[in-house]
Order: C-alpha cells, then sequence, then structure tokens
C-alpha cells in the first residue's frame, strides 16, 4: 500500500520506532562497538587507554591453535548434528503424520527435550556419562560390550561424541514439529495421483514430500547451522572445554579469553570472525538451494 | 494528535495484558493468584532494598566462596551477620557466595563494569593480581585504627596481605593440606601411614586396582592439576617452581627434581594408581567416602564435609609425605579486601567483625583455621584439633605472590594435564612452560 | 481391498512400533533425572546402581529440601517475571516491526528486513562483550529487569521474521475494507493483524519464553545477588566443581523447573504446528 497522508506517515513510523531503537541499540551498535574493538588492545590491563593495534588480533586469532581446534570442533558439530537433527525429525514427522491416533502424545514426548532447558540437560548427561556412571556400568556389567569403563567425557573424541549426542537428542523435536507443519501443507491430490501411478510409501517420500517441502528444508539448515555454532551451554556445563581446551568451540573459547583471561580485543576479533563465517554459509545454503531449484 | 498518540500507547498496553491474560491462564495451574503487574512491582521494591544508600540503611555487599551448602555459609547467614546488623544497626550485610574460580572472574568483570561488591574473602593468591589492577583499598594508607585491627592477627599471615610495603587486605583464615588415607584398607593391607613419598607410592601400588565389586580403585587422588594440587609432590620432592625473588622459571620449573617430581605422577596415572582431575572422575568427596580413592591431599574443611557426607567413613590423617626436601605442603587461606569502590566505613566496620575473635571462633567451628591470636587460644581450636594442620602450615610454602599467578596457573595446569594425562614428554614439556613463566613473570 | 488393509496394519504396527522406541531415547534421561531425584543422596554411588530406586530408598527428601529454601520460589519467579516480559514486549515490537515490512513501502525497508535476517544469523552471544559494556553504561547489571532488554534484543529478528511471514499470508482484502471504512493504521494493526496473527504470535512467544526461562550465561555474567538469580543459574549453583555435588538436590530443582514449562507446552501445543503452519516459514 502507499503511504499517502500524514497520519499513515505517523503511525508506521510509531510502530516502526520500538524495534528500530531495539536494533540499533542492541545489535547495531554492539556490532559496531566490536568491529571497531578488535583493532585495539583492550585488556584487563589496558581498561583505561586501548591502543590500536591494527588487525594484530586478527593475526592472533587465526594463529593460534587452541582457536583451530575450537573452530574444527564447531564445524565437526554443526555438520554431525544438522543432518542428524534433519533426518530424524523428518523420519519422526513422517511417521506421526501416517499415523492414525496418538498424534499428539507422539508430539508432546518427542517435544519434551526441546523444552527442557539446556542447563538441566547438560546436567543429566554429565550424570549419564560420568565414567563411573549408570552407562558404563550398563555397558560393561550389563551387556559386556566393554571390560573396562570408557572415559566419556575425558577425551576430545569422547566429549566431542556426548555434546553431539545430546545436540542431536535434544533438537529432534524441534524439527519435528517444524517438519510436521510442512508435510500438513504438502496438497493430498499429488500423493493420490502418485498411488495411481503405482508409487510406494517411499517412493511418495522422496519424489512428492521432499521436494515440496524444500523451503522448510532450507528453513531448518539455516536455522540449525545458527544454532550449532550457537552452541553453548551444553559445553561450559558438561567438558567445560576440557581436557586442555580441547573440546572448546568458538563461542565457548570467545567468552573464556574475553571473560576469563580479559583479552577484549581478541575476543572481539573473534566474534567478528564467526560471524563473518556464518554469514558467508548462510548465503552459501541459500545459493546451492537456488541452484538445485533451477535445475529442475 | 498528542491525545490521539496517548490512547495508542494505551490501546498498546491493554493489548499487552490480554496477552499476557492469555498466557497465564495457559500456565495458570502452577502460578496462581500473582499476576504479573505485582511480581514486577516486588522486583522493583527489591531493587530499592538493594541500593546501598537507601534512607538510613547502609548495604555492604559481600562475595565469598564458602559454598552454598556448607556449615561455613549456615555459619555466616545464620550467626554471624545476624549478629554484625545487631551490634551494627544501621548496616545490612548481603552475601553472595561464589563458586571457587567464577568468584575470581566475577570479581575481573565487575571491575571492568564498575560493579564490584564493598567486601570480598579473596584467595590469598588473587591478592597481587586485584593490586595491580588498582581495585583495592591500602588499608595501612586509609584506616587510622589498622595498627590495632592488624596487631590482633597473625604477622605471618597478614603478609599476604603486603604488597609493596602497603597492606591491601585483614588475613581471614589460614589453611593447608595435609595427608587423608583410608584408615580400615591400610589396615587390612597391612600398612602404615603413608608419612613418606615412598611409602605413599608403595601403597597406591598395592591398594589400586579392583575391589569387591570389580569396581577400580586408585591409589591417590587430585581433583585438579593446578599448582594447588601439584605443588606440595614438586616441592617434598626437591623441585621448585621459580628462585626466591619470582623472577624466573627456567632452570628452576624445569629442573631434574621437578621433573623427575612429575614424572612421578605421571606414572602413577599411567598403572592407574592416580586420577581424580578428569571430568568424568568421581568427585572427591564421594571416590574417598566409597573407597574409591585411598589418598588424597586435603584442608582442614573436608573433616566436616565427610562428617556430613559419609559419617561412618573411618579414615586417619598425617603430614604430606615427605620426599628428599621434607614434607613441604602448600599454603593456603583468605584474605578479606575491599575495594576502592565500597562504602569504606561500612566495609572496614564488616571486615573488623569477621577477622574479631568472635567470628572466628564461630569460623574455627566448621573447619576454618584462624588467624586471630586469641581465636587461636580459644578452646574451640584446641577442640577442633587442628594440630596436624597447623604443624604442616609452619613448613608450607606460598604460590608465587606474584599478579601473573592466574595466568601463570592456567599454563601450569594445561601443561600438567598434557604431562599427565595424554603422555607429553616431561622435560621438553616443562622447559617449554619455563619458558612462558619467565614472561610472565618479567611482566 | 483386504490385503490393502492388512497392509495398512502392518505399516501401522511398524510405525507405532519405531515411534515408541523412539520416544523412550526421548524421555529417558528425564526418567532417569526423576528417579535419581528420587533417590537418597547417600545411594548415588552405590553397587550396583539402580536405574530405578528401590521401593524402600524411594524419599521425597531432595524436594523437601528444595520447597524449603526460600530462595528456590525467588528464583522462580524472578525466571518468570523475565520470561513474561521478555515475550509481551517481544511479541508487541516484532509483530509492529513485521506488519510494518508485510504491508508498506517505506524508506529503509530492504535495509531493515535485511538487518533482521542479518542478525537473526550472528549468534548473539558473540555479541556479549559490547552488550555488556552496554548493559554497564546503562547500570543494567546485577538487575532482574535488566535482563529483558537483552533478551528481547535477541529474540526479536526470528520473531519478526516468522510473524512477517504469517502476516503476508493474511489476505489484505481484510485490511483494504478497514481502511475503506476509514479506518486508520493502527486500526488495521491491532483489530485486524494482530488478532489474525495470533497464532504465529503464540507459537514465536512459546519459543521465546524457552529462550528467556532457559538462558544462561548472560544471567550468570551480569547478576550478583543471590536474591537476582534466575533458575539456570540457581540449579547450576548446586553443581559443585570440585567438591561433591548433591545429585538428588540439582535434580529435583530441575523437574521443579521443568514441570511448569511442561503444563505450558502441554496446553499451548496446538500453537506450535498451527503457527508454524500457514505460511510460517516460507523462506
Amino acid at each position: 500500500m502507499g503511504i499517502k497522508s500524514k497520519r499513515d506517515k505517523f503511525q508506521i513510523g510509531a510502530l516502526l520506532l520500538p524495534g528500530v531503537m531495539v536494533f540499533a541499540l542492541f545489535t547495531i551498535y554492539p556490532i559496531t562497538k566490536l568491529f571497531y574493538m578488535s583493532f585495539f588492545e583492550w585488556n584487563f590491563g589496558t581498561m583505561l587507554e586501548h591502543p590500536f593495534c591494527g588487525i594484530k588480533n586478527y593475526i592472533d586469532v587465526l594463529s593460534d591453535e587452541t582457536f583451530r581446534t575450537a573452530f574444527v570442533n564447531t564445524i565437526i558439530y554443526t555438520i554431525t548434528t544438522v543432518p542428524g537433527q534433519m533426518i530424524l525429525g523428518l523420519l519422526v514427522a513422517a511417521f506421526i503424520n501416517s499415523i492414525p491416533r496418538f498424534r499428539i502424545t507422539f508430539r508432546i514426548v518427542y517435544y519434551i527435550p526441546v523444552i527442557t532447558s539446556w542447563v538441566i540437560v547438560s546436567l543429566v548427561f554429565r550424570y549419564i556419562f560420568n565414567t563411573e556412571g549408570m552407562l558404563n556400568y550398563f555397558i560393561t556389567n550389563v551387556i559386556h560390550i566393554s571390560t573396562a569403563n570408557i572415559p566419556w567425557l575425558d577425551t576430545r573424541a569422547g566429549g566431542m561424541f556426548v555434546l553431539i549426542l545430546l545436540g542431536i537428542w535434544k533438537g529432534v523435536g524441534w524439527n519435528m514439529v517444524v517438519f510436521l507443519a510442512a508435510l500438513q501443507s504438502v496438497p493430498q491430490e499429488l500423493y493420490e495421483s502418485a498411488e495411481m501411478d503405482g508409487c510406494g510409501s517411499i517412493a511418495k517420500f522422496f519424489y512428492i514430500t521432499i521436494p515440496c517441502i524444500k523451503s522448510t528444508i532450507l528453513f531448518a539448515l539455516v536455522m540449525l547451522t545458527i544454532g550449532g555454532f550457537n552452541a553453548f551451554t551444553s559445553i561450559k556445563m558438561i567438558t567445560g572445554g576440557k581436557p586442555m581446551h580441547k573440546t572448546e568451540t568458538v563461542l565457548t573459547w570467545m567468552y573464556y579469553k574475553a571473560f576469563n583471561a580479559g583479552e577484549f580485543g581478541y575476543a572481539a576479533a573473534l566474534s567478528f570472525i564467526v560471524a563473518i563465517t556464518l554469514i558467508l554459509l548462510a548465503i552459501l545454503q541459500f545459493k546451492a538451494m537456488q541452484q538445485s531449484d533451477s535445475v529442475e | 494528535m498528542k491525545k490521539q498518540s496517548t490512547k495508542k500507547v494505551l490501546a498498546l498496553a491493554t493489548s499487552a495484558a490480554m496477552m499476557l491474560t492469555a498466557f497465564t491462564a495457559c500456565g495458570s495451574s502452577q502460578a496462581p493468584s500473582t499476576t504479573p503487574t505485582q511480581q514486577t512491582s516486588e522486583a522493583q521494591s527489591e531493587e530499592a532494598k538493594d541500593d546501598s544508600t537507601n534512607g538510613d540503611t547502609v548495604t555492604i555487599n559481600f562475595w565469598h566462596h564458602y559454598s552454598a551448602q556448607s556449615a561455613e555459609n549456615e555459619t555466616l547467614m545464620n550467626v554471624l551477620i545476624p549478629k554484625f546488623e545487631e551490634e551494627n544497626p544501621g548496616y545490612k550485610v548481603n552475601a553472595v557466595s561464589h563458586d571457587w574460580s567464577d568468584l575470581h572472574d566475577k570479581i575481573l568483570i565487575s571491575a571492568s563494569s564498575q560493579t564490584l561488591p564493598d567486601v570480598a574473602r579473596l584467595d590469598i593468591a588473587w591478592v597481587p593480581e586485584f593490586q595491580k589492577m588498582n581495585i583495592l583499598v591500602p588499608l595501612d594508607q586509609e584506616m587510622s585504627d589498622f595498627e590495632e585491627v592488624s596487631s590482633e592477627l597473625l604477622p605471618s599471615a597478614m603478609s599476604t596481605a603486603q604488597i609493596k610495603g602497603s597492606y591491601y587486605a585483614l588475613a581471614l583464615n589460614t589453611n593447608t593440606k595435609i595427608m587423608f588415607y583410608n584408615e580400615e584398607a591400610f589396615n587390612d593391607a597391612g600398612l602404615s601411614a603413608p608419612k613418606t613419598m615412598d611409602d605413599m607410592l608403595a601403597a597406591a601400588q598395592k591398594l589400586s586396582g579392583t575391589n569387591a565389586n570389580g569396581q577400580q580403585v586408585w591409589g591417590l587422588d587430585e581433583p585438579a592439576l593446578a599448582g594447588w594440587n601439584v605443588l606440595p609432590y614438586i616441592w617434598s620432592n626437591g623441585g621448585e617452581i621459580t628462585d626466591e625473588n619470582y623472577t624466573k622459571a627456567t632452570g628452576y620449573l624445569n629442573s631434574e627434581a621437578t621433573v623427575n617430581a612429575v614424572k612421578m605422577l605421571a606414572d602413577m596415572y599411567k598403572n592407574s594408581e592416580f586420577t581424580g582431575f578428569n571430568s568424568g572422575d568421581i568427585p572427591m568427596t564421594d571416590g574417598f567416602g566409597t573407597g574409591r580413592y585411598m589418598m588424597l591431599l586435603e584442608g582442614p574443611w573436608k573433616t566436616s564435609e565427610l562428617a556430613g557426607a559419609y559419617p561412618d567413613f573411618k579414615y586417619a590423617t598425617c603430614e604430606v609425605p615427605a620426599g628428599s626436601a621434607g614434607s613441604i605442603s602448600v599454603l593456603g587461606g583468605e584474605d578479606i579486601a575491599m575495594f576502592n569502590t565500597a562504602n569504606k566505613e561500612g566495609a572496614w566496620k564488616f571486615m573488623k567483625f569477621m577477622t574479631s575473635d568472635f567470628a572466628e571462633e564461630e569460623m574455627a567451628k566448621c573447619g576454618q583455621i584462624p588467624v586471630n591470636k586469641e581465636a587461636l587460644d580459644s578452646d574451640v581450636v584446641a577442640n577442633a584439633d587442628y594440630a596436624p594442620f597447623l604443624d604442616a602450615i609452619t613448613t608450607a610454602k606460598a604460590r608465587p605472590p606474584v599478579a601473573s599467578w592466574s595466568e601463570i596457573d592456567n599454563e601450569l595446569t594445561t601443561a600438567m594435564t598434557s604431562i599427565i594425562s595424554e603422555g607429553a614428554d616431561v622435560q621438553e614439556t616443562l622447559d617449554a612452560l619455563a619458558t612462558k613463566v619467565d614472561a610472565l613473570l618479567a611482566e | 481391498m483386504h490385503t490393502i488393509n492388512k497392509q495398512k496394519t502392518i505399516q501401522n504396527v511398524i510405525l507405532y512400533g519405531l515411534l515408541l522406541i523412539g520416544g523412550v531415547f526421548s524421555v529417558l534421561p528425564m526418567i532417569y533425572m526423576i528417579s535419581t531425584s528420587l533417590k537418597p543422596n547417600g545411594a548415588l554411588y552405590e553397587y550396583p546402581p539402580h536405574f530405578f530406586p528401590k521401593l524402600s530408598q524411594i524419599t521425597l527428601e531432595n524436594y523437601v529440601y528444595i520447597f524449603n529454601q526460600e530462595k528456590f520460589y525467588l528464583n522462580f519467579l524472578n525466571s518468570l517475571v523475565v520470561a513474561i516480559l521478555t515475550i509481551v514486549f517481544a511479541a508487541i515490537i516484532a509483530s509492529a516491526l513485521a506488519f510494518c515490512i508485510a504491508r508498506f513501502r517505506f524508506p529503509g525497508r530492504k535495509v531493515l528486513f535485511a538487518l533482521v535476517i542479518g542478525t537473526m544469523i550472528i549468534p548473539g552471544t558473540t555479541l556479549i562483550i559490547t552488550q555488556y559494556q552496554l548493559a554497564t553504561y546503562f547500570k543494567l547489571t546485577n538487575k532482574l529487569l535488566g535482563l529483558v532488554p537483552f533478551y528481547v534484543a535477541w529474540v526479536i529478528p526470528f520473531s519478526t521474521f516468522m510473524i512477517k511471514n504469517y502476516i503476508e499470508s493474511i489476505p489484505r482484502d481484510f485490511d483494504e475494507a478497514v481502511y475503506v471504512d476509514g479506518g486508520s493504521i493502527f486500526t488495521v494493526f491491532f483489530r485486524i493483524v494482530m488478532p489474525l496473527a495470533s497464532p504465529a504470535i503464540a507459537s514465536v512467544s512459546i519459543f521465546n519464553f524457552l529462550t528467556a526461562w532457559d538462558e544462561y550465561q548472560w544471567a550468570l555474567t551480569v547478576i550478583n545477588d543471590n536474591a537476582k538469580r534466575t533458575l539456570p543459574i540457581a540449579i547450576s549453583g548446586f553443581f559443585g566443581q570440585h567438591q561433591f555435588t548433591q545429585w538428588g538436590y540439582v535434580f529435583a530443582m530441575s523437574m521443579a523447573s521443568l514441570l511448569p514449562v511442561l503444563i505450558i507446552f502441554i496446553c499451548c501445543q496446538k500453537y506450535f504446528v498451527s503457527g508454524l503452519q500457514t505460511g510460517g516459514i516460507k523462506g
């Protein structure tokens, strides 16, 4: 609609004002300031004066071995949890969509991990995966797969495994809800005509369902990638980055550098690198999806 | 126009309220009778209460790391603070408990945002660091009765608060670690108290293995690999981490004696005789109380903790096992300090109260070794049987009182972890660590 | 016809079976949590460990302890206040933004929408340093209500995005009818769009409620006093790093904080799908 009268202008302005203010103050200003800070030496020690140091912080970040470990961990976490959650979530959604009864019950059951807070589920997982915990007892003394307790939380591989498992477990429900919404909007006629052509359930799933919910898949992909990079509380509570910062992710390392070591300039540069990586990833994902669209 | 917009604001507010009702209706089963507006005003009035000067009462914010469920915290909240508030009308104390490492970080963060508390209980190892940040008040310069107050406290403990000729805190309590061991297991195996490093190694070798349930048992436990944990082993075996003046680590931290001491721990870990510092390990008290850890070095607070959690468990204590250099434990303890943003009058009153013989005696009942001379002579201390700890304190050494200690400690922990749990070469790792520490000491 | 029915039955049995197995895995950790919270603290390192406490062992001592702590109610209330204020402000601000972006071409519209998308992509935690400085500047640190503006700022991009997509699926005929009758933009927003978009608003509000209810790191960083702590911080406070952890208390408190969310979810669960369904996600 075109905006004509003064009243219209005023009213649109009034509606936009709070949101724009929030963006300006709590998002644009912090990002700009962060960018600015990343070029300065900004430590607990130099709280009052911040000498300009060019791209030193960026060089420090990129040449820091712990950062590289953290970055690799984040990538591993993301490329395992994202497909893991999506595939399981889509399967559960497809199953729930095809059963005649108890749909709501299953929906609630699968959604419980999503609504449970990260602090709680992290503590529960830590308790389960303790070296002397229930799981190890089950593995060594009940089903006898291993003779010795597995030190889940004490190695990089073990720690990452637990974090990934938690990430997938907690995310399936969200994907289920998102995909369930999408599945219910797929036109029923398409399935009916496919059935006429003698398509089985699996064929229908791949030739009708998947193409129809492509935009949802993209949406979930982008959101979950962001979520993967955002992983924080679980790492803090379960491994704390141990052993020797080998299970840090980019954000936990950033937080450690900022609030434990007081190297704000370094942390600002790190944050910026993460933000840029994510924006590039998102663009890439959109592009890839568009391309596959045009191929068809 | 103006009138119109106020009306719209009202409309906005009403729609907000409607949404709110819709939402609380959803969850009404768990939140009866409190409407959001009530809650908000409650929260606001609470904030008003916490402002440090509100009419005639002054609130003193006090941060500490007595753990939230400990006897010390109970004493603080139920005995000491009520008594202080009664004696000093017009003052209120808002005590906040933090985890030990959180407290350190919280102080750093709050310093950057000017939201420091008035008073804090600080690990003696942190005092130089905070002094260097210029956030502590030099008490001997600003408090006229400082001499009088400090003369009641042990000079050796007060020395932890002295930096470059000025005092930045009052000593609050002191401690050190001694050996706790599982008496029953030792008796069953025909072992006597592990008084020397060789005894300890022999006992660890003999007692480690599997118990009747087929569960792993470890001879020695340390809950972390920081300086506080590994230094007694290094020092007692003749190792050092820096020279006497805390200016150099190379030649000390990578000396043969230090290397051998660290090697000893690494070998014990390799032989499954030593653990506790991995994320998945059984926590110290539980492991000791359930017979999974046989020996550990701990402070006086462990006694009341064990009595609370494992009252039937039988253990005994002795000094830190002696090595080639004798039995050298690590000196711990806390100081109480005020920050330069504090309400100085109230903060000083509270600090004097906390170091008074009354408060120190009360804290002594829950395992805190007093530094107030009068409290040390009291019956409480005599009955608490701190004797082994008091003896150990005379030979214990302090961690280097340097501003960069926290950073050095982080580097030390990382190096120890890579040696002990990852099997990195001891000499090489310590050489590299010494170079790093040299740089930190030079700062 | 008969075979098709039989096939359907077999298929259903398989589906129910698979869903049941998955369902068990999804609630198993929670069940373990409940069972641990019913065990006495001393039994946590017993041998052999029991998944369920023995009947004779079942105790409510952990719950009694938690519910006797005055702090618990305060922490609970704190979380509730923060979460409710967050969803209210976020709902109003985000739907106003979404409405304008969806319906009008005003200067800067594209920039604004790009901002919405852009900030949705950048994790909130990356901005924690400068947001902390901001909080300090506005004296919002160590204030319960100081949490709210930041939570609102975090959830607005996603909320705006979702609500905007939903509003775009509402036919403009309704708006036009109001304008023809001489109604203003405000009238359309409050009388038409807000009510019609309420499923989307409700569904993002539930997400926002969870975000605020759940939030840990920011609250841990800015809140100092016990009395102002929110539930996640209070729970993690029971978890001692080096000493011994009273898991029974931890899990009893976790259960007590999970229950209200569960109830809200079960009451409002129909909004989840319906809000996401109608054009909620169109990319």
